[in-house]
């Protein structure tokens, strides 16, 4: 029996070392994927006469799905050439399959991209400059402002094509704003006046003056950007900014508003955290503003139902402060690095942005267009709650803050692993004081950061 | 409470007391009923409550949450979530889900019958060690084995199709072979050794002899095994990328969106439907369980 | 890992002759060894085939710091181990998660499985409408819409606080989040309820005929004959479900996310966290590798201990 078992020690030792000495082949960023026997056939130029393949993947919703695959059977009908397969999934799903693919060296050749991850991608080489196509005009963007392809760009080079502009919006429900007697804000309050709108609003209604979600980090970025900083430096190895007081007295109104009740608890949150944009407070009466990002208007007012009011207003400033709105892409197109089909992919992206047909059916389902031609098409056909969308960000266009760079690779990290369970919760739960959390904040979002920059 | 009485002696009920049956209901039976019945009906509250919603429109789902009885009652949940996505409906990805869970269940539970009994009833050279690397591969997080997993496929040229689902499942699961097997080690050895000295091989016994007696496990494990492939959206999620393939799993996954508008109502009413065929192989199985009791223990 | 030796416990009527002890001849043994070997077979296939490599390469990715994506990674020995148990508060609070409800909600589940698989255990009418109604809940699992549910029920105004009338928020607070998801595991307790059923319906009537006739009751044909019969399957239960509330992930991924203040936040949550969301493979591949090993240690305790109450009616030898 002994000498049985360490002949099987010794089997899997040397397998072991065997497969280590393969593991580096085995991963990725640049390995062939052969997909030799696969039902999809090896996307081919389309030289032969036969149709070439074009791989799109995207997340969404059952609307998101349908429209999409309408404006893909409209393409096809176009370019009878180029045959397109498509994969779609909910939010968390996509980035599982799209890690996957990527460890596998098997990306579409078209992906849906977020702000938040674009540069750990760009950073880790997975996806394609498009400003070949640019040049060449494969990708026109006569009617695109430069604000509006700002946020695609890292170092330069255009990555990812704005699929629809999105903003931060404070949303008043304007009849309760009537039945307390105040009058609506000014484009350009301060916190100050904020909070006491919404002190006003709980105390005349007996409502909350404002849902919650103030600690969300979009709003600590707003501030720092308000102020002309931003959160991170350069080249992402530490925080961006030195002065924490103007996130004190922030973090010192929060907690006001969430002692004296005008907004919901930490708790209750965290309690309704997995609900949706049609479970808000302000749809169900309990609250008389909220913010949301523009795009998500749509989902609020069908949830709301006919008969509802409601006004749009930018997000308040720190006093002294420019907007601390800015205009966001909602989502990008990108083309991987592991593209078999990249041409038709900027053809792909170039007739999402540009074909006012498609646009129609895809209805700014995933943002305000960035194309003024495709807009203006649109306008006669849009419902209350987008022209209302569409208005309000014309309407901030020409006062919005520049877009700040794109979230630093290693963002995600922070958020997970420091602002959320080491510094918002503890605080807000009542189990740090501000001075610590702060303090917290800041040593080890710089660990962190400095860690994954320095890979 | 805990009266462990699979007591024949209830079943027989004397003709008299059966012709008397609403006369004299027996006050343990009435309380057993209640208890148990009661007991029950709360478990069942949450899946009620979901079929309720998806009966209910988009808008009083949020605004009449914990009634059980819609208001305004609507079949529109199903008929929209049934369409699915850009014309591939919901009969495609129940086509899909059958096929995996069916042929995933199959294979399954037979091969996991066929090895317990390896690893119960044969002594050979290595059994233990071959045994605990079967229990070992339960305790190491499937979300680190995926991505090497993914790659082997990939060489294969395996994606995108059923095989990564499927091939697997020929080796059986280690659950299934740990609980087959424990069944196994429950039945005497006198039928085995009285075959084996009629001349029956290893291969005989089991056939003739194990099979036969372990049926209640096999039912159990084609249940749980059917309804964990039919649930399971972590495979095919990552192998299988065109829609017209999509289990009904990957399907309800697809609905939502938090940054865009969720049809919760679509949500809920593919949910609830997702449920019926779990629960008709449920239903459909379970009578074996009940039947298993006459096919075990000792003959004279 | 030793496999269960079992000692002859309780008495039962028809147990037994202890059959002769053979030795077996040369022969003999080498076609066990074959047939043994043919019957593990496709176990040992589909093992060497799929599973080996992922397993060894995520052995090997424990000690490095690939990032999936990065094509520069590299080997930091033991660093990822020395973080996750020096540098890493997260890390200790799901371990901590990931105990307390492992401890909690594995008694609770087993003993309401048992208890129910014995009450549906009758030829009363309805018992089948019982057990499906019993087995229900499992067949929920880990679906959307049983996030939507549970949020729902243990919501501000939901069932729960009107049923206590209390008013807590059960989610939100990080003393009460936790046992949401302890009472959703038992809950879904139809899965060994069912398993102990089918062990159950096992148990030939012969034996408590026999018992009857000899005058024992309920009481003592559940302790004397009932339970020892049953302790296989108690054992099989036992570890099973061991091995995966140790796992537990899909619910809390989906209803708490690890929220409030990481008190739901459990180890396999938080591990898919590393490896999807921070990208941290090699670290990730770390911490499943320790899980592998606590869990590996507890399951072998109870297999070490089986020996002292587990008892196979066939007399087995090792």
């Amino acid at each position: 029996m002994r000498n049985r078992m360490s002949t099987f020690a010794v089997l899997l030792l040397v397998m072991a070392l065997l497969l280590s000495a393969c593991a580096p082949a085995a991963a990725p960023a640049g390995a062939p994927a052969a997909e030799g026997e696969s039902t999809e056939a090896a996307a081919a130029e389309a030289g032969d006469g036969a149709p070439s393949e074009l791989r799109v993947a995207w997340w969404g919703s059952q609307n998101r799905h349908d429209r999409t695959i309408a404006a893909i059977e409209l393409f096809e009908q176009l370019h009878p050439e180029i045959k397109v397969v498509y994969e779609f999934s909910g939010w968390d799903d996509h980035w599982t399959k799209m890690t996957t693919q990527a460890a596998g060296g098997n990306l579409p050749d078209v992906m849906q991209q977020d702000y938040a991850r674009l540069e750990e991608w760009v950073s880790r080489g997975l996806l394609m400059p498009l400003d070949a196509y640019v040049a060449d005009g494969t990708l026109n963007f006569d009617n695109v402002s430069e604000s509006a392809l700002a946020g695609g760009i890292i170092d330069g080079q255009l990555y990812g094509v704005n699929l629809g502009t999105n903003s931060m919006v404070i949303v008043i429900d304007a009849d309760k704003l009537a039945e307390a007697g105040l009058e609506a804000p000014s484009p350009d309050w301060t916190f100050a006046d904020f909070e006491q709108l919404a002190t006003q609003l709980h105390e005349n209604l007996g409502v909350y003056g404002f849902t919650g979600g103030l600690s969300n980090e979009q709003l600590w970025k707003n501030l720092y950007l308000s102020l002309g900083e931003w959160i991170y430096n350069e080249d992402g190895s530490a925080l961006g900014y030195a002065d924490d007081q103007p996130l004190i007295d922030y973090l010192s109104m929060v907690k006001r508003m969430q002692d004296t009740g005008v907004i919901p608890t930490r708790e209750m949150e965290v309690a309704e955290a997995g609900s949706s944009v049609e479970d808000n407070y302000i749809v169900s009466g309990d609250a008389a503003m909220t913010y949301v990002w523009s795009n998500q208007l749509v989902a609020l007012s069908a949830a709301a139902g006919e008969g509802r009011n409601f006004l749009l207003v930018p997000m308040p400033r720190p006093e002294g402060g420019a907007s601390t709105n800015y205009l966001k892409p909602s989502m990008f197109f990108s083309i991987t690095s592991q593209a078999k089909n990249p041409d038709a992919a900027a053809m792909f992206i170039d007739f999402f942005t540009n074909d006012i047909e498609a646009n129609k059916i895809l209805m700014a389902e995933r943002g305000v267009p960035v194309s003024s031609a495709v807009r203006e098409a649109l306008q006669p056909e849009l419902d209350v709650a987008q022209q209302q969308i569409f208005n309000y960000i014309a309407d901030i266009e020409s006062s919005v803050s520049p877009i700040p760079p794109p979230d630093v690779a290693g963002h995600a990290n922070v958020m997970n692993n420091v602002y959320w369970p080491l510094v918002m919760d503890p605080f807000f739960y009542g189990q740090q004081s501000l001075e610590d959390t702060v303090r917290i904040l800041r040593e080890q979002a710089d660990a962190v950061l400095a860690e994954s920059a320095a890979q | 409470m805990e009266s462990a009485t699979t007591a024949p002696g209830e079943r027989t009920v004397s003709h008299a007391q059966s012709q008397s049956r609403w006369r004299r209901v027996p006050t343990r039976t009435l309380l057993y009923h209640l208890l148990v019945g009661g007991f029950g009906l709360l478990m069942l509250y949450p899946i009620l409550w979901l079929f309720a919603s998806s009966f209910k429109g988009t808008a009083e789902i949020w605004a009449n949450v914990r009634s059980l009885i819609p208001q305004d009652f609507t079949l529109a949940n199903y008929t929209n979530g049934w369409r699915g996505f850009g014309g591939i409906t919901f009969a495609t990805f129940y086509t899909n889900s059958f096929f995996y869970a069916g042929v995933a269940t199959l294979l399954t539970v037979l091969a996991s019958a066929v090895v317990a009994y390896g690893f119960a009833r044969i002594n050979f050279v290595g059994r233990r060690i071959w045994f605990a690397c079967m229990l070992a591969t339960l305790m190491l997080p499937v979300q680190v084995q995926i991505i090497p997993q993914y790659i082997i496929f990939s060489e294969l040229g395996w994606i995108n199709t059923f095989y990564p689902l499927l091939l697997p499942r020929i080796g059986g699961q280690a659950f299934f072979i740990f609980m087959i097997m424990q069944f196994i080690r429950g039945i005497p050895k006198d039928l085995d050794e009285a075959a084996e000295m009629d001349g029956c091989g290893k291969g005989g016994i089991f056939f003739r002899i194990i099979l036969p007696q372990i049926t209640p496990a096999l039912i159990t494990a084609a249940i749980f095994s059917f309804y964990w492939t039919w649930e399971d959206f972590l495979t095919p999620l990552i192998y299988l990328n065109d829609p017209k393939l999509y289990t009904v799993s990957l399907a309800l996954r697809s609905f939502a969106d938090p940054s865009g508008q969720t049809d919760w109502g679509a949500i809920f009413a593919m949910s609830s439907l997702s449920l019926v065929p779990v629960f008709v192989i449920f239903v459909l199985f379970q009578r074996f369980l009940v039947e298993g009791i006459s096919t075990t223990g000792l003959k004279g | 890992m030793s496999k269960a030796l079992p000692a002859p416990a309780a008495p039962s009527p028809a147990a037994a002759r202890a059959p002769a002890k053979r030795r077996k001849r040369g022969g003999a043994r080498r076609t066990d060894n074959l047939m043994g070997y043919l019957f593990i077979a496709p176990w040992l296939v589909a093992f060497f085939a799929f599973t080996l490599i992922p397993i060894i390469a995520s052995f090997v990715l424990a000690f490095t710091n690939y990032d999936v994506l990065n094509p520069n990674w590299s080997w930091v020995g033991l660093q990822n181990f020395e973080r996750m148990f020096t540098r890493d508060p997260r890390y200790i609070k799901s371990l901590q998660a990931t105990f307390f409800y492992a401890f909690t909600a594995i008694p609770l589940r087993l003993a309401f499985a048992l208890a129910v698989a014995m009450l549906l255990n009758t030829h009363r009418r309805g018992v089948s409408t019982y057990r499906a109604a019993y087995y229900a809940p499992s067949i929920v699992g880990g679906s959307v819409a049983v996030a939507v549910m549970w949020r729902e029920i243990f919501g501000a105004d939901g069932l729960i606080n009107a049923i206590l009338g209390t008013d807590i928020t059960w989610l939100g607070n990080p003393n009460t989040a936790i046992w949401t998801l302890i009472v959703l595991a038992v809950w879904q307790f139809g899965s060994p309820m069912l398993i102990f059923l089918a062990g159950l319906k096992q148990i030939p009537r012969e034996f408590y005929e026999a018992a009857s006739i000899d005058g024992a009751n309920g009481w003592q044909q559940f302790w004397g004959i009932t339970l020892p019969l049953l302790t296989p399957i108690i054992f099989f239960n036992l570890v099973m479900q061991l091995i995966s509330g140790f796992m537990v992930f899909t619910q809390a991924f989906i209803i708490t996310g690890g929220a409030p203040l990481d008190t739901t936040l459990f180890y396999a949550l938080y591990l898919y966290q590393r490896a999807f969301v921070s990208l941290q493979m090699g670290y990730a591949s770390a911490m499943a590798w320790v899980l592998l090993a606590i869990v590996g240690i507890m399951t072998a305790l109870v297999f070490r201990s089986s020996s002292y109450w587990v008892f196979y009616g066939s007399q087995e030898e090792n």
